[in-house]
Parts: structure tokens; sequence; C-alpha cells
């Protein structure tokens, strides 16, 4: 792997994390939204094989993603849940519809 | 893994817990029969821990290098709080059996219970900071679940978040403690720092001391956060015997007791506890003299009591501090869970609406005496002999006089409001709840008994229980008086010979027969009231000040209501769009980067 | 520039998942996304990483959006207002550009002298403790999932009020 490879990936990841930003955003869709979050973590598992990689450490790299991949999994399950609850509740899916919370 | 057993008082009680939990709210019956059996196990293997009391055991789960590694270890000092946890807990499982008969949610009663059992006897028995850190904040929220049990009722409620901001406050200087000394040492271990603890900077021995201290007052109630242990009292009662007279709240006292070796030189820290003891001994007295809930007097009471733990561990006995705690551990919840067979047979806390109960509860009557004048600090009793050696400790080693002169004068106030109490309750004229109220049930009996008999004898085990601290705490320098060593060579067994020889010592002291008088002036004070009126009178002011709880309730209030009227103003910030709530983190991510920018160019 | 291949279709596919319309569709573009990283992460040295990923990320994550679509049913997704999509364009790039700017300067290329421990080592004896932690994360996440999509009774009520607003 040269510079330029590097640079690529890098330029992936930042990519892949601001594309997930973006998203959860602009969505007005619960599910688009854990989509977002699902498509930011892919930038971060890239970012930690990457790091992995260029420090020499690909064991220590693996390892954390592998823990990022079991939490994001996680937690895209237990949000795929709620979303599912949102929409028995309130009849949608649009986060506006939750401002119960204030007041 | 060597010594593996060394986890059953910690796993037996949670495994108990998952067990209860599991079979579920539809059968109260093996419930009640599972905790039962559970928290007895763990009581046994409570006692069993005994014989390692004056050797180490130790056992280490390795969990990798950057938490640190899993530590258990046997001293005098742990393996008598285990058991403490484990066999007071126990009877108090035993005691809910007729307590909460036809209760709903048992199934979260008992699991918190029992997760709280071996919660505690991790916190005591762990050699390693950030371990006895989680344990305590883990107590905590039992604590905290236990008090807001009745969850519909929001007192309950509001009891058990105040407990557990306030006992937070004090994790905090817990967890600050731990980090400074990791910081510093790169490891966790309690033993390794108390042998040596100027690897820590003075300046930093003096900040952890003072953190310590916080995190003690915290979860001992004592002054100034004493004001959460008398809201906590809307547990259900076998907790406020269990968590908040017998274990959690001595975990303060234990912490003190632990480290006190490493914080003894730091200057000004002994002074700052003893007073910290001091005014909650002297302040709580004063309160528990004038209220008129059962369960918050008694609540007052461990908080005075809690206070001459804390001011015995200041003074420099150590030793004195840890005896008392087992004495108080017995007769307080020999106290509540007697309180606890009144409230349950007349459907009542308050004292007014009692009297006469002596007629219609005799056995609890016997019971509750014995513990009443262990508090009161009768002879024979164990109060009285622990109490003792308390004084003797603050008279001794240069302490300050005064400091001491407050604490005897507390002494006599806690004869006065027992005495009061106990008149309350028991004697004088019966009201309309009398014929109603039932004695206390089987169970409740066979929880009773063992505390009763605990309250007569425990003191005997000064001499053993002093040899297995000596032997097991290397960094501690236990003192007691001289006359004991004779005596030792005359009785041949030293550790038997030892209660006889330190009792006899005791009884020689001219400072016992001075503070007896107090007691006794301190009892007849309270039976020739009506003949002091005048006197009392004058004193109208403090038993004002007192009810107000010296206006410690009236800062609490006036903080949470500022932490309320931000919040309020606050909420202008928040919208309750997704999209503007990750936008301002996005706006956050920004300016941190163009700090670290700037910080990076300059 | 194998690398820039994969990366541009992993960029293409995810920018596709999240501007599909159709839920659906959305969720297999993120499959795809997956996939690519996936074959990226091979690429850069990290086979177990890539297999774990192609599997979960794009296998198991899949059938599980595919499943809360269906219990939720499509619904068409009304846009943002454009203020906030200018806003957090503009504010989204000057992040990134800055991350970039700093990130970019050292050497990205791998070491001579790689550490060669193995990922086992690693995870079973340097990170004990979290290994544990992460397999009671997933229990207690299950647990929850169970939670959240048993019906309560209070619900039962709203479903009363307001039947149309159900599938």
């Amino acid at each position: 792997m040269d510079y330029l490879d590097g640079v690529i990936v890098l330029l992936v990841v930042l990519g892949l994390v601001g594309i997930g930003i973006y998203a959860i955003m602009v969505s007005r869709n619960l599910i688009k939204i854990i989509i977002g979050m699902q498509v930011m973590v892919k930038g971060v598992l890239l970012a930690f094989v990457l790091a992995g990689r260029v420090s020499g450490n690909m064991g220590l790299g693996q390892s954390l993603a592998l823990t990022v991949i079991v939490v994001d999994t996680i937690v895209a399950v237990v949000a795929l849940a709620l979303a599912v609850r949102v929409r028995r509740r309130f009849g949608t899916l649009d986060p506006r519809a939750l401002t119960t919370l204030r007041r | 893994m060597v010594n593996g057993w060394l986890l059953l008082p910690i796993g037996v009680p949670w495994l108990g817990c998952l067990a209860v939990w599991l079979v579920g709210d539809r059968k109260p019956r093996l419930q009640h029969t599972l905790a039962v059996i559970f928290s007895v196990l763990a009581g046994a293997t409570g006692l069993a821990l005994i014989p390692w009391s004056s050797q180490r055991a130790t056992l280490l789960l390795p969990l990798g290098g950057v938490f640190d590694d899993f530590r258990l270890a046997t001293d005098g000092l742990s393996v008598f709080l285990t058991v403490v946890a484990t066999v007071i807990g126990s009877l108090a499982v035993i005691f809910s059996v007729d307590y909460m008969h036809g209760e709903h949610s048992l199934g979260r009663y008992y699991a918190f219970v029992l997760f709280f059992i071996g919660s505690m006897s991790g916190l005591v028995l762990t050699t390693s900071l950030l371990w006895m850190f989680v344990f305590w904040e883990l107590t905590a929220l039992c604590s905290y679940a236990l008090i807001a049990f009745h969850n519909d009722d929001p007192k309950a409620v509001r009891g058990g978040v105040k407990a557990l901001i306030m006992t937070q406050l004090g994790g905090l200087g817990l967890l600050f403690g731990a980090l400074w000394l990791y910081a510093y040492t790169g490891s966790y271990d309690i033993n390794q720092f108390l042998g040596n603890p100027n690897v820590v900077p003075p300046a930093v021995l003096s900040w952890m001391a003072f953190g310590f201290l916080i995190a003690a007052a915290a979860k001992s109630a004592q002054f100034p956060f004493q004001t959460w242990l008398p809201d906590a009292m809307e547990a259900p009662t076998p907790v406020s015997a269990l968590i908040h007279a017998a274990t959690m709240v001595n975990a303060g006292v234990y912490l003190l007791a632990r480290f006190y070796p490493a914080f003894e030189a730091v200057p000004g820290w002994r002074l700052a506890v003893m007073i910290v003891g001091m005014l909650s001994a002297l302040l709580a007295a004063l309160m528990a003299l004038v209220a008129f809930d059962l369960k918050r007097v008694l609540a007052y009471s461990t908080v005075s009591q809690l206070g001459f733990m804390v001011y015995a561990v200041g003074a420099g006995g150590v030793f004195a501090s840890q005896f008392h705690l087992m004495s108080h551990s017995v007769f307080k919840a020999l106290l509540f869970l007697g309180a606890g067979a009144v409230i349950h047979g007349l459907g009542t806390r308050d004292m007014r609406q009692m009297g006469g109960l002596r007629q219609s509860m005799p056995f609890t009557h016997a019971v509750f005496m014995l513990g009443a004048l262990a508090l009161a600090g009768i002879p024979i009793l164990n109060g009285f002999w622990s109490k003792e050696l308390i004084l003797e400790a603050g008279l001794g080693h240069g302490n300050p006089a005064w400091i001491a002169w407050l604490m005897i004068l507390s002494t006599g106030l806690t004869a006065a409001y027992t005495v009061r109490m106990v008149s309350l309750v028991f004697y004088g004229n019966g009201s309309k709840h009398h014929h109603e109220a039932h004695d206390a049930g089987m169970a409740m009996r066979t929880a009773l008994l063992p505390l009763a008999a605990g309250t007569l004898s425990t003191w005997l085990l000064l001499g053993p229980f002093y040899t297995a601290l000596k032997s097991s705490l290397p960094y501690h320098t236990l003192e007691l008086g001289t006359v004991w060593e004779e005596v030792v060579k005359v009785a041949g067994s030293p550790e038997w010979g030892m209660t006889l020889g330190v009792g006899m010592e005791i009884l020689r002291e001219p400072s016992t027969y001075l503070v007896l008088c107090v007691v006794i002036v301190g009892l007849v004070a309270w039976l020739g009231r009506s003949r002091l009126a005048s006197l009392i009178a004058t004193f109208k002011g403090v038993e004002k000040a007192a009810q107000a709880s010296f206006g410690f309730e009236a800062i609490n209030e006036a903080v949470v209501q500022a932490v309320q009227k931000t919040g309020e103003a606050l909420r202008v910030t928040q919208t309750g769009y997704l999209a503007w709530n990750v936008f301002a983190i996005l706006l956050g991510w920004l300016v941190v980067l163009i700090l670290t920018m700037l910080g990076r160019a300059s | 520039m194998v690398y820039a291949l994969i990366g541009v279709g992993a960029l293409g596919c995810a920018i596709a998942a999240v501007t599909t319309k159709r839920l659906l569709n959305s969720a297999i573009w993120l499959a795809l996304t997956s996939a690519l990283v996936a074959l990226e992460m091979y690429l850069l040295g990290g086979p177990f990483i890539a297999v774990i990923e192609l599997s979960v990320g794009a296998g198991l994550v899949t059938v599980l959006f595919v499943f809360a679509i269906n219990l939720t049913g499509e619904e068409s997704t009304p846009n943002a207002h454009p203020v906030l999509k200018g806003l957090a364009l503009v504010c989204l790039l000057a992040c990134l550009a800055l991350v970039a700017y700093w990130v970019l300067p050292p050497t990205l290329v791998s070491p001579s002298n790689p550490d060669t421990q193995p990922l086992a080592t690693i995870f079973w004896e340097g990170r004990r403790l979290d290994t544990w932690l992460q397999a009671l994360l997933i229990f207690t996440g299950a647990l929850t999932v169970l939670g959240l999509l048993r019906s309560t009774p209070q619900e039962t009520d709203q479903k009363e009020e307001n039947p149309d607003g159900l599938p």
C-alpha cells in the first residue's frame, strides 16, 4: 500500500461518515435515519482497519473494529425495534412526532 | 483459579437474585422460599470465611491490562463486614417473609435485596480501588431501587432519588481518588498504596484524603449530607434495617478505616474527620429527640451512631470504630426489625398513635428493649463496651478535648431519645390501635431472636476480633491499653483473655463512670422532664431548629430549586427535532476541530 | 487503483442508500455498501474483519432491516427544509475538510516491521474484560428488543383511538 492508496481510503472514510451524518440530519423517516447511522459506522470501521494498517498493529485494529460491529449491530437492532414501536404508537415514522418529551 | 470459593459470598446472592427474578411474581411462595434459601446459603458462605479472617487468601481474575484485574482478598476487616452483610442480610430476608406477605412485585424486592448482599460482600472483599468503586455504586443502585420500592408513592420515589443523587456525590469523591491513585502509581491496588502512601505527592494525597472523606460522609449520611437517610425511611422496614442501618451506610466508615494508615499524616485530615463525626453525632441526636416518626427517630439515631464511628476513626481508634460498627449493626438491625414488627402490627409509623404496646406485643417489647438499652449504652450489652472504647480513644491520643466532651454530651442525648422512643411506643396509655395490634409472626421471631442474642453477647468477641484485625492488617496500628497483656498471661488463652482484659480495663477507666453518669443523667432528664419544664423551655429554639433539620433541608431545597429553574430556562434550546440536535453536535465538532487547529498552529 | 475503484463504488452505493425513496431499496444499497467496504478491508489486510463485516453488516443487518420495514410499512419521506439542508452541507464539508487537513500530512504507508500479534491473543488475552462485556451487551440488546416489541395494554388503547394510523 503506498501513500496515495492511504489517502484514497481516508477520503472514502470521510465520505462515508459525511454521507451518514447528512442522512441523519435531513431524513424525516426513522428507518432512513438508522440507515444513515449504519453508513456512518461503515466509515468508522474502515478507519479502524486503516489505522491498524498504518500503525502496523493489524490485530488491534481488527479487534477494535469487531467491537464496533458488535455495538453497532445492537444499536441498529434496538433502534429498529424502537422505530417499530414508534410506528405502532404514533402511526408514523416521522421523528418530528416524537416531541412529547418537550413538555 | 485458586481460592475460587472467595467468589461465593458475592456469587451465591447474585445467583439467588437471578433465580427469584426468573421465578416471576405469580408464585410468591416459591419466591419467599428461594430468597430465604439463597440468603441463608450466603450467610453460611460468609460465616465459612471466618477462619480466613486472620490470614490472607487472595483471588485474582486476570482481565487484561486495560482495566484492573479483579482481585479479592480476605483480612480481618473484610471478612468481618462480609459476615455482617450476609448474616444480617439473611435475617432481614427471613423477616421479610412475614413483613412483605401479600405485597406486589416480590420478585423486584427480593432480587434487589439479594443483589445488594452480593454487592456489599464484593465492596468489602475487593482490594482494587476501581472494583471497590464499581461495587460501591452497585450498592447505591440497590439502595435507590429499594427506597423507591413502592414506586406509586411519590414520597418514596423522591426519597430514592434524593439518596441516589447524594450518594453519587460521594461516589465522585471515590472515583477521583481512584483515578488519582492510578495516575500516580499505575495500579489500583489498595494494599500497595497503604504500604507506601508516599508514592503519591503530598498535595495529591491530601486531595485524595478529602475526596474519600466526602465519599464516606455521603455514603454514611454524615454532616453535611445527613439529610438523605431520614427520607430513605420510605423503604420497606427490613431494607431499612439491612441497608440503612447495618451494612451500606457502614461502607463510608469502612472506607475511612481502610485508608486510615495512608491519610493519617495528611495535615488537618484527622481533625476534619473528627469534626464531621462530632457534628453528625450531636445534630442527629438532637433531631432524634424531637421527631415523631418511629423510623425517622431510628434513622437519626443511625446517623448519630455512625458519627461516633467516624469520630473514632479520626481520633485514631480504628479498632474502636470497627468494634462499634459490629455492635451497632447488630442492635440497630434489631431495633429496626422490632420497629418493623410494630409498624406491621399497627399500620402506622407515628409514635403519638402508639403507646402501651407492651401488653399486646410482649415479645417485640422484650427484644426492642434489649436493643434500646444497647443503644443507650447500658453496661453488659454490646453498645456499652464499644461506645466506651470510642470515647477512650477520643480522650487519649492527644485529641482535642472539646470534641470529646461534645461526644460525651451526645452519649447523654442518645440515652434521652432512646428512653423517649421506648416510652412513647411501649409504655403509657394505649391508644385506639391497642387491641388491633398483633405480635410478631414466626418468621419475624426467627429473625429477631438471633439479633437479640447477638446484642447480649457480641462484645465477648472483642478479643478474637482484635487478634484477627491485628494479625491481618499490616499497615494499621491498632492500640489498646496495656493491662490486657497481663491478663492474657493469667488467662492462658490469648483471645478470650483479651476480652476479659479489655473489659477490666474499660471498667477501671474513670471516663467510663463519667459516661455512665451522663447516660443516667440523660435517662433521668427524660423521665423527669415535667419538672425540668422551665429549663427545657429555654431550649425551645434548639427544638425548633432540630425539627427543621438545622436548615440543611432548606439548603437542599434551594439547590434542587436552582437546578430546576436552570433546567426550565434552558428548555428553550431544546426544539425536540432530531435534525437540529445533530446540527448542534456537528457545530460542536467544528468548534473543537478549529480549536485544535489553532492550538497546533501556535 | 483498486482501492479507488472500490472506494468510489462504496461511496456511490452509500449515496444511493440515503437518497432512494423506497426503504427496501435503501436497505439493499446499504448491503452493497457494506460488501464493498468489506472488500476494501480485505485489501487493507484484515481478512477476519472483512468476513465478519460481510456476514453481519451485509447479511444479518439487512435481514433485520427488511423485517423492520415489513413491520412498519413503507412511508413516503418528505424533504427536509432547504435552509437546514444547506446549513448541514456547509457545516459538514467544513468539518470533513478540517479532519482531512489534519490527518493527511503524516505518511499513510504501512510500516516495514508490522506487529504480528495474532487477533485471538489480543481479543482473548489483552481485552478479556470487554470481550465478556460485549457478550453481556448482546444479551442485554436481545432482552431490550423483546421488551420493546411486546405490546402493552396502554398501546392497545392507543390503537383503538386512531385506528387509521395502523397499517
